[in-house]
């Protein structure tokens, strides 16, 4: 169509999707490139088949929507810039599938806090950190974070949230559009103790269909969840705005790799990409929208050799820092493994104000520190609980013989999955200058690309805090009713050897081209537009000024959504923008088609088969019907 | 390590000089038979195929192979070494046996079983596989060798003690093989292993739940007073939870 502008997105998970929908509605050309596969049938549908499934072998052991980082496409890490990199291969967890980390997210939707946004401001400087306020704050996201929570489904009771600390820092008006789902016997176990130590544990608003909603059924509690891409769609994440954007025009191009983002001086002209068989091409746009989650977007900017004046490209990178408990119940199985994910959440530690926190970070020469948001009630599954055995039956336990009867006797006791109710504290990373993205100088990908080397250590502020927290992780358990229990750090490092090789982990990453107006302070402006590019924009979490102290989805996308209005109205400049959909026309509670979606789901089946077995060339990826 | 465990396993041990083995299930032998007889591996020779069976046997050993394990299936009636040679021979069937397919499997409702039908690899899936098999099947042929030459060059004939002595002492091999057999225990069957799912029957997992899942009920109550004692290995596991909690951190795919 001529006289369209023409956008090009990298990456259809959360961010790439949100932008596609803004753009393609706002009467734009879009063509979304994703390097990962399609396994999904007709996108346009509510409830496309799928070939995600309760198998803990294809997703979690054998990486069915993640890349081959073993193999073809590594990532490097060191702790600092004084070394080469010390390891090669799985650095963090980077989902590469058609909807992104949102096809397996365990779908916890909270929203940052206003001292998220107004860090600085509110919070203050801390030494060695480069903390600075986002371009925005909380009442200004407010009401994306309302849309994007109709859009996708979110269940919970925004009057069970507690009203301190998480309500006071992320007030609500809203209704969520669903009730809260059952909740799991181990988050009440787990509830409870955090309760007796005075905490206030709530049911987390989850983007997890409590009802049937917006021609989707309601989740079925299978139990195999985060981890694991949704069977029947009643967590559908990131395909519900991948789908307007189709339904609006836009085309969507699995398997291609954007390699560069050609331009001329300061104007970007369109992308270079590497199809599923290997072969180069180039494609014009007017605008160019990266979401290739945040170490990738920021490895591309840099493979691009974009200017890079103040030398911000990939800096600022930031990993959520986990903590882990693990509490043993000798009384009953409390069967944390059937529901979804876990369902309760309590928000105390993430309160720099939390009783103790104060002192404790000035005991540690720091103003303030923050933990973060606990998940009550997880476990594991039973080969990853095996392997658990086979390790430690090797090591701690160190016995003369490490198989046999002893392994077989832990699996049938279950110690450490059917009795076992986890907590997980996700943790505020502070920025740094020093932890970033850059280019390995040596360990190129299969296609002959640099891959992305992190340089990354932690501030005394996420160890001071996860110092203070862990033997208070401890007692929620103990006072929970468990029999036993420990807390570990998650995330890794030097000082806290937990995982081979000393490696920060963690499925959160942001930062790297973060939002700051100061172009020496940040690498894109406040709509996340490159401060040294006219038309190069980011719209994944890669443009987070600060990590906050909760899971990162709902930000991303409401960040995006914010952001790609914005563009529509700046960026097109030879149409004119339709009125953005408003929450009326959203999906309203439980609607007429939703029970046709397990149908769907099943009856989509056979042909999402034969669309993977045709001939590459035939194969219909593109959008358009 | 408790008094009356030590004096049952005395007493099994005991027991099994007096030909327990006639004791086994039916159903049982009639499982190990009919996998020991499984000709068409698409890896394994036949006789990679008995070391990798009676290797496997003793790091998660069934009831023909420890007493104690009377009633409570293992690495020979789960079939890992099926899984084993499935994964070692995944690329040379169409569509290649790597990633089994969806939604839904037909043990929950469903009335078809689409993971029976496996997803045919991307040229990138494929070519990591590729890579990543060519090792693993190098390991698998030297190990093999390896174990035999340890046990005076047949591991299949040793006496169990012998097996467990060589196995304790088979390092990498071994991890390797116990992680495949764990795989091989506890995945969908439709990887090769399971077999009848002895694998999450033993351990009272209902395994894969679609398209029925849990009712509300299921999630939110409990399941009632179910009081484990903890002895020997378990007891040991719990004084030291700090330690296994580290190993489970490690274990996590997004942490590995």
């Amino acid at each position: 169509m001529a006289g369209k502008s023409k956008a090009i997105i990298i990456g259809s998970g959360p961010g790439g999707s949100t932008a596609a929908m803004t753009l393609a509605e706002g009467g734009w050309d879009v063509v979304i490139f994703e390097k990962g596969t399609n396994y999904f049938g007709d996108l346009k549908s509510q409830a496309p088949s799928t070939l995600f499934s309760n198998d803990e072998l294809k997703g979690p052991t054998r990486f069915f929507e993640d890349p081959d980082t073993d193999e073809l496409e590594p990532r490097t890490y060191r702790p600092d810039n004084t070394t080469g990199a010390t390891f090669t291969g799985f650095v963090n967890n980077i989902p590469t599938t058609v909807g992104g980390g949102a096809v397996h997210f365990d779908a916890k939707t909270p929203r940052y806090w206003d001292i998220d946004f107004r860090k600085k401001s509110m919070l203050g400087p801390i030494d060695g950190a480069d903390i600075i306020d986002w371009p925005f704050d909380y009442a200004e996201i407010a009401p994306y974070y309302d849309e994007i929570e109709r859009l996708i489904g979110v269940a919970g009771d925004i009057h069970l949230i507690a009203e301190t600390p998480t309500r006071a820092h992320a007030p609500r008006v809203n209704q969520l559009p669903m009730p809260p789902g059952p909740p799991q016997r181990s988050s009440i176990l787990l509830s409870g103790g955090a309760t007796a130590l005075g905490l206030h544990p709530f049911p987390a608003p989850m983007a997890i269909n409590s009802v049937p909603y917006d021609g989707r059924p309601a989740c079925n509690n299978c139990g195999q969840c985060s981890h694991y891409g949704c069977p029947i769609h009643a967590r559908i994440g990131a395909l519900a705005p991948l789908r307007r954007a189709l339904l609006a025009g836009a085309e969507l191009r699995p398997e291609s790799f954007v390699s560069n983002i050609n331009r001329d001086g300061t104007r970007a002209t369109g992308v270079t990409w590497v199809d599923y068989a290997g072969k180069s091409h180039t494609e014009k746009a007017d605008l160019v929208v990266v979401a290739a989650n945040a170490i990738e977007s920021s490895r591309l900017v840099l493979l691009s050799q974009l200017p890079d004046p103040h030398g911000v490209v990939g800096k600022y990178l930031m990993f959520h820092w986990f903590t882990a408990g693990f509490g043993i119940f000798l009384h009953e199985r409390p069967h944390a493994n059937r529901g979804r994910s876990t369902t309760h959440v309590a928000d105390d530690f993430a309160d720099p104000d939390f009783p103790g926190a104060r002192a404790a970070a000035a005991a540690s020469g720091l103003p303030y520190f923050r933990g973060g948001t606990l998940e009550l009630g997880g476990t594991q599954e039973p080969i990853g609980e095996a392997k658990t055995y086979q390790f430690v039956l090797a090591t701690a336990l160190g016995g003369a013989k490490p198989f046999g009867t002893a392994f077989k006797e832990l699996m049938r006791a279950s110690l450490l999955r059917d009795r076992l109710c986890g907590v997980e504290m996700l943790a505020e990373d502070l920025p740094q200058r020093t932890n970033a993205v850059d280019l390995d100088p040596q360990v190129k990908d299969y296609r002959g690309f640099p891959v992305a080397r992190i340089t990354y250590s932690p501030h005394e502020h996420e160890l001071a805090a996860q110092r203070f927290y862990i033997p208070l992780l401890t007692a929620l358990l103990k006072a929970s009713g468990a029999d036993a229990a420990a807390a570990v750090p998650e995330t890794s490092s030097q000082l806290f050897p937990v995982a081979e090789g000393n490696l920060p982990t963690g499925a959160h990453i942001m930062g790297g081209l973060r939002m700051s107006a100061d172009p020496a302070l940040g690498a894109t402006d406040a709509y996340g537009r490159l401060h040294t590019m006219d038309n190069v924009v980011v719209a994944d979490g890669a443009v987070f000024a600060s990590s906050g102290a909760h899971n990162v989805t709902l930000t991303i996308m409401a960040t995006a959504l914010r952001n790609s209005r914005h563009w529509v109205s700046v960026f097109g400049n030879r149409t004119t923008a339709p009125a953005p959909a408003r929450a009326s026309e959203l999906p309203p509670t439980g609607g007429p088609s939703a029970t046709a979606g397990l149908a769907a789901a099943a009856a989509g089946v056979a042909g999402i088969a034969s669309l993977r077995a045709w001939p590459r060339d035939e194969r219909p990826v593109r959008g358009e019907s | 390590m408790a008094e009356g465990h030590i004096s049952r396993r005395q007493f099994i041990q005991g027991a099994s000089l007096l030909g327990l083995a006639a004791l086994v299930p039916a159903e049982l032998m009639n499982w190990a038979r009919a996998e020991a007889a499984g000709a068409g591996f698409l890896f394994f020779d036949d006789h990679q195929a008995a070391v990798v069976r009676e290797a496997t046997a003793r790091l998660i050993p069934g009831p023909l192979d420890d007493p104690l394990e009377m009633g409570h299936p293992g690495a020979r009636e789960a079939n890992v070494t099926r899984y084993i040679d499935t994964m070692l021979g995944a690329l040379t069937v169409t569509p290649e046996k790597i990633h089994a397919g969806g939604p839904w499997s037909n043990r929950s409702g469903g009335t078809t079983n689409y993971m029976a039908n496996f997803i045919p690899l991307t040229a990138p899936q494929r070519l990591g596989w590729q890579k990543k098999l060519a090792s693993l099947q190098k390991q698998y042929a030297d190990g093999v060798k390896a174990l035999d030459a340890a046990a005076s060059g047949d591991f299949v004939g040793a006496d169990n003690n012998t097996k467990d002595q060589v196995l304790t002492n088979a390092g990498a091999f071994r991890d390797l093989l116990f992680t495949h057999a764990i795989e091989g225990m506890y995945s969908i069957p439709e990887y090769g292993g399971n077999q009848n799912l002895v694998g999450w029957k033993e351990i009272k997992f209902k395994g894969d739940t679609q398209p029925r899942g849990y009712t509300a009920a299921e999630v939110t109550n409990s399941d009632g007073l179910d009081f484990y004692l903890p002895t020997g290995v378990a007891a040991t596991l719990l004084q030291q939870l700090d330690a296994a909690a580290a190993a489970m951190v490690r274990q996590r795919s997004y942490g590995r």
